[in-house]
């Protein structure tokens, strides 16, 4: 081939978006030597560096009813029978905060006068997404850099399972920063920056979902309520600090781990009831529109210090270390490398002609190469994840063989107008496995097998990656070399 | 040329299918046997069934590390070579799994443990057989839209089906459990096996020629695909089992054994499903639009 030739073969639009997207990758993985060691831009999941994951399980329910009775009535009654934490989702279904059984329910809602339409273990999706901040938010602030919080929602919206990654800790220290609760207090203003303190998290009875207080208004805020010895010192130091009298000069705070989250005078209303009474419902607003209701989320974890609305088990665990992580990383890396030789070996015994394996070759790392840095933007590479992308390397030489034999039919070099029919033909074959392949995975990519999601979706993307980029430029490729003098 | 010689066109369609079928009917009466006793088609693994899975590397003998762990329900301790060891523990209550974290950590700081739950197992179950069934009939959808004729996408259809099953029966025989890796190795299948019976029936019936000339030239580019995908696979399982990693190991070892099956079953019940089809309307067959036509054949190829 001489250089003219070369030029032309780059100016094929399907040769150069080839070489742009190998290029691209080159740069998104970005291996480059720090302390002489080779780093890259990739992300490993769990089995590929140190660190531990949690599947837990909600202990809750979600419940489907049918009743005569006001809802608000039937509820109350539920929730009385059963001691469980009850939120309604909507007029047939109720979310039971407590682990019961089908059985068990059963009597209970009859005698509050309904009946039983479905039972599903687990969580709504809006209580899934609380968990799913609490622990973000945890995780966060212990500074912990790379983690994951995942529900594992079914078909229905019901969550079961929410799994939690953290890369960099061992299986205890995984379980303490999950389990772990903030100290959590309130504290009221002296004089200047003085403050004392009122109560400890311990007496925060329940917290409630942000709400609009008044319901409508737009000011957003967060209900909580304190027990008794919560409530006598809450009217105690209102009262003897001076807030009942001078509420904006006294202002209560609130900390968590003590850190100041939230700082607010007492309401004049509020400031005239302690001076009569105690109060166990309290409100704290945060403000109007929509950085209310952040506000309003954030302190409404910041209240539950950490704690979970919902009780959890550990419904599976697991650890890897260090050693062992790169361990495998080397192992994936000497597994791709070998499979990608005796690919070339199998070919070069078929076709005997290096200026057909070559490219064949070179095509399959490239594929390689972009999978890699498609998934430095999506997907974090594991064992599983790897032995797909290896799969990959498999069905996709399999398809330049297709394309190969195809255009040298009879072992001669076509003319320019046959070719392309023959390439078509081929890619034709091409497109119905490759549907076929993209269907068998597509399962597993929506599903929340957890651990396979990766798999699927790098040998789905790889497939597409084959049949819209790769097999067109080899196609183009193999006809530039084959169409040489021999 | 090839990596073994098989003359596809040698035989007729009756002796063709007839190993297969005899294997397929083995192969089922395993996996029913198993979906009799456990609810699977595999005997279930741990991530299923429930139970701890670990990895260590260290000098203990296997005696050793059995007496270390006496009293928890060790099931299985697997050597590999490098001083590596996969052990499999059974279900057992909370605490005793905590203590179970501890004392492997003690001695075996290093190790890898994944632990699942036996009710997640279950969820886990049926969600991996709900996976499997939507992949099939996907597959077979797609089969269908690709051919249009009836018998030849039957043909595609029962080949990876009859992939899967003897896979299947052929894990059970040789105690490979199902794990969410090996039900992802089986799905990969699909696609694999399909692969070479397209190639099969769009090079057969889409296109004109002589049946026997079609069949050898299909057979010489299938094996090849096949050939590259085992050698793929193999170097995957050599590393995986020198090195001990397990989950790669269990996606090789399905792999492999499934696509030995593929060859099989696209060159002895495909094919033979073919050639009978194709023999049977008299082999005049144009079939397929724009992609029919061919040059004028010459014999022989490489």
């Amino acid at each position: 081939m001489n250089s003219k030739e070369i030029i032309d073969l780059i100016k094929d639009w399907r040769v150069a978006l080839l070489i742009i997207l190998v290029v691209a990758s080159l740069i998104a993985i970005n291996p480059h030597f720090e302390n002489g060691q080779l780093t890259t831009n990739l992300q490993y999941g769990l089995d590929l560096q140190k660190g531990a994951w949690l599947q837990l399980e909600f202990k809750s329910e979600v419940v489907g009813y049918q009743t005569d009775r006001p809802v608000a009535d039937f509820a109350g009654d539920v929730k009385n029978l059963t001691g469980a934490d009850i939120l309604v989702l909507d007029n047939n279904k109720i979310e039971i905060r407590k682990l019961y059984t089908q059985d068990q329910l059963t009597p209970i809602f009859q005698q509050a006068g309904g009946t039983i339409t479905s039972f599903e273990p687990g969580v709504s999706k809006a209580t899934a997404d609380d968990v799913k901040r609490i622990l973000d938010n945890k995780i966060n602030s212990l500074g912990t850099r790379d983690f994951r919080v995942n529900t594992l929602s079914g078909l229905d919206g019901v969550t079961r399972y929410i799994r939690v990654e953290l890369a960099g800790v061992s299986m205890s220290e995984a379980q303490n920063i999950v389990g772990r609760q903030g100290k959590f207090e309130i504290r009221i203003v002296t004089t200047g920056n003085q403050t004392e303190h009122v109560l400890y998290g311990d007496t925060i009875t329940g917290v409630g979902n942000p709400s609009q207080e008044p319901p409508g208004s737009g000011k957003w805020g967060v209900a909580f309520n304190l027990n008794d010895a919560g409530a006598a010192a809450f009217q105690q130091a209102a009262i003897r600090y001076g807030a009942t009298t001078d509420p904006n000069n006294h202002n209560v705070m609130m900390l968590l781990d003590n850190q100041t989250v939230y700082s607010a005078p007492l309401s004049s209303e509020l400031a005239g009831n302690l001076q009569n009474q105690q109060v166990k419902s309290l409100f704290a607003s945060t403000g109007t529109g929509n950085s209310g209701l952040d506000a309003a989320n954030n302190l409404e974890i910041h209240l539950r210090a950490g704690a979970l609305p919902v009780d959890v088990s550990v419904a599976g665990s697991g650890s890897v270390s260090a050693v062992l992580g790169d361990h495998f990383k080397n192992m994936a890396l000497l597994a791709g490398i070998l499979a990608l030789l005796t690919v070339g070996l199998v070919i070069f015994y078929r076709y005997r002609e290096p200026a057909i394996v070559l490219p064949m070759i070179f095509i399959n790392a490239s594929e390689i190469i972009i999978l890699l840095g498609i998934s430095v933007y999506t997907i974090q590479l594991d064992l599983a994840t790897i032995a797909g992308l290896i799969a990959v390397l498999g069905t996709g030489i399999d398809q330049l063989v297709i394309i190969t034999d195809e255009i040298l039919h009879e072992g001669k070099v076509p003319s320019p107008n046959i070719y392309q029919k023959r390439l078509s033909r081929a890619l034709s074959i091409i497109v119905a496995s490759a549907a076929t392949v993209i269907i068998a995975m597509l399962p597993l990519a929506l599903m929340d097998l957890s651990t396979l999601r990766g798999f699927a979706i790098i040998t789905i993307l790889g497939v597409l990656i084959g049949v819209t980029i790769t097999r067109p430029a080899y196609g183009r490729i193999i006809m530039a070399i084959l169409s040489k003098p021999q | 040329m090839g990596l073994f010689s098989y003359d596809v066109n040698r035989y007729t369609p009756q002796q063709m299918v007839i190993i297969p079928l005899i294997l397929l009917a083995l192969a089922l009466i395993s996996v029913g046997y198993s979906m009799y006793t456990t609810g699977l088609p595999v005997q279930p693994g741990i991530d299923f069934s429930g139970g701890t899975a670990v990895t260590v590397f260290t000098t203990d003998s296997q005696q050793q590390i059995s007496a270390y762990f006496a009293g928890y329900p060790l099931e299985g301790i697997e050597p590999g070579i490098n001083n590596g060891y996969y052990l499999k523990f059974g279900n057992m209550p909370d605490a005793q799994l905590q203590s179970l974290t501890q004392k492997i950590t003690e001695r075996y700081p290093d190790a890898k443990i994944d632990q699942i739950g036996e009710s997640f197992g279950k969820t886990l179950q049926s969600q991996a057989v709900l996976a499997l069934i939507f992949s099939f009939i996907g597959m077979a959808i797609v089969v269908f839209i690709s051919f249009r004729t009836f018998v030849p996408s039957v043909a595609v259809v029962l080949s990876a089906f009859a992939d899967i099953v003897m896979t299947a029966g052929f894990m059970n025989v040789i105690g490979l459990t199902l794990t969410l890796n090996t039900v992802a190795a089986l799905l990969m299948l699909i696609g694999y096996s399909v692969d070479s019976d397209i190639l099969l029936t769009m090079r057969t019936l889409k296109r004109q020629g002589k049946l026997e000339d079609k069949l050898a030239g299909a057979f010489r580019t299938g094996i090849i695909m096949t050939s590259t995908a085992i050698a793929a696979v193999a170097a995957m399982w050599v590393v995986s089992w020198w090195g001990q990693v397990e989950t790669i190991n269990q996606i090789a070892t399905v792999l492999l054994i499934g696509l030995v099956f593929d060859i099989l079953n696209t060159w002895l019940t495909n094919a033979g499903i073919i050639k009978w089809y194709i023999t049977r309307k008299g082999g005049a067959l144009l079939t397929g639009g724009g992609i029919a036509k061919t040059e004028p054949k010459k014999k022989g190829g490489k």
